[in-house]
């Protein structure tokens, strides 16, 4: 039995060594001083460290705007999703209305319909709004996810219904029982959604891609696909963009995993 | 009671659902029966010509080809892999939060920057290239991805590795399910390893494993970002998938009506598996509640 659990922690050792190798790799020769060497050295531990690509990537022209740009994106779409969420994913949970089971059905539906599939059609809609290569493009169309719809009803119908009956006795509005009552309870819902679609949003690239074109509308993962066909690749400088672009989002399942595993399983594992 | 504020809290999906995703998915539906040059902005009514012309499109084909190539090579493997790593991973072990959370780090990585590194580990002169002539085996000769033969190979082999992870999680949720009497009952039957393995644990997951195997097949079809980045369909189209052709003819050639006709059939066959999913599962369950 022993013998076993130590067989077994041996094969998850190596296991992890295999995932982990590739992240090791970029921040490897992110720090590394082999910028400009035409073949790449192959040592795991590079000869020598520094900080000078990231340097450069920080007084690189538009890298900076490509941050702030992700930041901002991923930043607003979070903070859309988790009030508009809340008032829907609310109204579904307390409310009786008209044609509530068709509208419910059009949450499932869009959680199931591949977002691929409308590139061409969203791409000539924002061309009409006037919105392609602005911000709205970006931020507007994923405001309300229905995976988060369809979390925060499940959240709010596994609450009690006494504290809003009560704020409403003492004659609370719709809008101060919501903001003031509901939300903080569904703390750990909010949480968990946004910090899902955080990194979704973060990490998207397809759509960002689709819809702007100037090279300020960028974000780091349109920025990084697009950079490497230009020259020929220059990887240190290239991996400590895409360390920028993936670090945060580490550091953030490191300090969140609980959330983010959650929110990753949630459409899953409902009950 | 009635409460006049339901339509404002509703208004947010509403407006969204409308705008964002009925109106696209109806309109994509239309365009499919046109010709459209975004161009010219020249649109012609054809039937059903785009779809014709699609059946006799080689490209088309071969994107098919491909994507199913993609979907029947990789999940097996990674359904594979990800079950062992979670009845592993579940076991009285030291460290098991750091191999758990080690394990998902590839899954929630950005997928053009997982696609950035795995291009440089496939170059010519890269560590896996490095690794094979270490040990002996052949190379191919440009390099992983410039090669016909091995680049489809390649980029599956990162996505197996890339999603890995994330299924486990979900393995990982349906063993802690699995009441622990039946391994204590099993225990005082003197039950082995293997035998708690196959009679207790294994007939417990088949309910999720069916569920790993249709999501990763609804988004295995998807496949896209990976191609972009590392091969742009080629060398010699061997890696073209249905994505990367609708992106191509609708923003490369601009062909915005054949494009549509091409997504439009790759989203028939995902319904299917959507389908099955809802009739299968708990989310479905949720609709009757």
């Amino acid at each position: 039995m022993r013998f076993q659990r130590i067989i077994i922690f041996i094969v998850l050792l190596i296991v992890l060594a295999g995932m982990l190798f590739p992240v090791y790799w970029m921040v490897k020769t992110s720090f590394s001083t082999e910028a400009g060497l035409v073949i790449q050295p192959k040592d795991l531990i590079p000869s020598g460290l520094t900080i000078k690509n990231y340097l450069d990537l920080w007084q690189w022209g538009p890298f900076p705007r490509y941050f702030l740009n992700s930041l901002l994106v991923a930043g607003l779409v979070t903070l859309g999703n988790m009030i508009f969420c809340l008032m829907v994913g609310y109204a579904f949970a307390r409310r009786e209305f008209l044609l509530k089971n068709l509208l419910f059905l059009s949450v499932i539906f869009v959680i199931m319909i591949p977002a691929h599939i409308i590139i061409v059609p969203l791409f000539l809609i924002i061309k009409w709004l006037g919105w392609y290569d602005t911000y709205p493009a970006l931020i507007v169309p994923w405001m309300v996810t229905p995976l988060g719809v369809f979390l925060m009803r499940q959240y709010i119908q596994s609450l009690p219904r006494d504290l809003e009956d009560a704020a409403r006795i003492d004659g609370a509005g719709d809008f101060k029982i919501l903001f003031s009552i509901v939300m903080p309870l569904c703390r750990p819902a909010l949480a968990v959604l946004g910090i899902q679609v955080f990194l979704t949003t973060w990490n998207s690239f397809l759509f960002p891609f689709i819809l702007t074109s100037s090279q300020k509308m960028r974000t780091l993962p349109v920025a990084l696909a697009l950079y490497q066909g230009y020259q020929t690749i220059d990887w240190p400088h290239l991996l400590a963009a895409s360390t920028v672009a993936a670090l945060p989002v580490i550091v953030m399942f490191l300090f969140f995993q609980r959330q983010i595993i959650a929110g990753l399983t949630a459409g899953a594992l409902k009950k | 009671m009635k409460h006049k504020t339901t339509i404002l809290f509703l208004l947010p999906w509403i407006l969204i659902l409308l705008v964002f995703w009925l109106f696209p998915i109806l309109y994509s539906l239309v365009l499919s029966f046109t010709k459209y040059s975004i161009l010219s902005g020249e649109i012609k009514w054809i039937g059903i010509s785009n779809y014709l012309e699609l059946f006799k499109d080689p490209d088309f084909w071969t994107a098919l080809k491909n994507t199913s190539f993609f979907v029947v090579g990789t999940i097996p493997f990674t359904t594979f892999f990800a079950l062992i790593l979670a009845v592993l991973v579940n076991q009285k072990i030291p460290l098991k939060g750091l191999f758990r959370a080690g394990f998902f780090i590839p899954s929630i990585t950005s997928m053009v920057v997982v696609a950035l590194i795995f291009t440089n580990l496939y170059a010519k002169d890269g560590y896996i290239n490095f690794l094979f002539q270490l040990v002996g085996l052949p190379t191919p000769e440009k390099g992983w991805l410039l090669s016909e033969k091995t680049a489809l190979l390649s980029i599956m082999a990162m996505d197996i590795w890339m999603s890995t992870g994330f299924y486990m999680l979900l393995f990982l949720a349906a063993l802690q399910a699995i009441p622990e009497e039946l391994y204590k009952v099993s225990d005082v039957f003197g039950a082995s390893f293997w035998q708690k393995l196959w009679h207790v644990t294994l007939p417990h997951l088949r309910p999720m494993t069916l569920f790993v195997v249709l999501i990763n097949t609804i988004k295995s079809f998807q496949i896209f970002v990976e191609i972009f980045v590392m091969t742009k369909g080629g060398p010699l189209n061997s890696t073209l998938t249905m994505v990367y052709l609708v992106y191509e003819q609708g923003f490369h050639k601009f062909r915005m009506g054949y494009a549509s006709a091409c997504a439009y059939v790759l989203f028939f066959i995902i319904l299917i598996f959507s389908l099955i999913q809802l009739k299968l599962f708990r989310v479905g369950k949720a609709i009757g509640e």
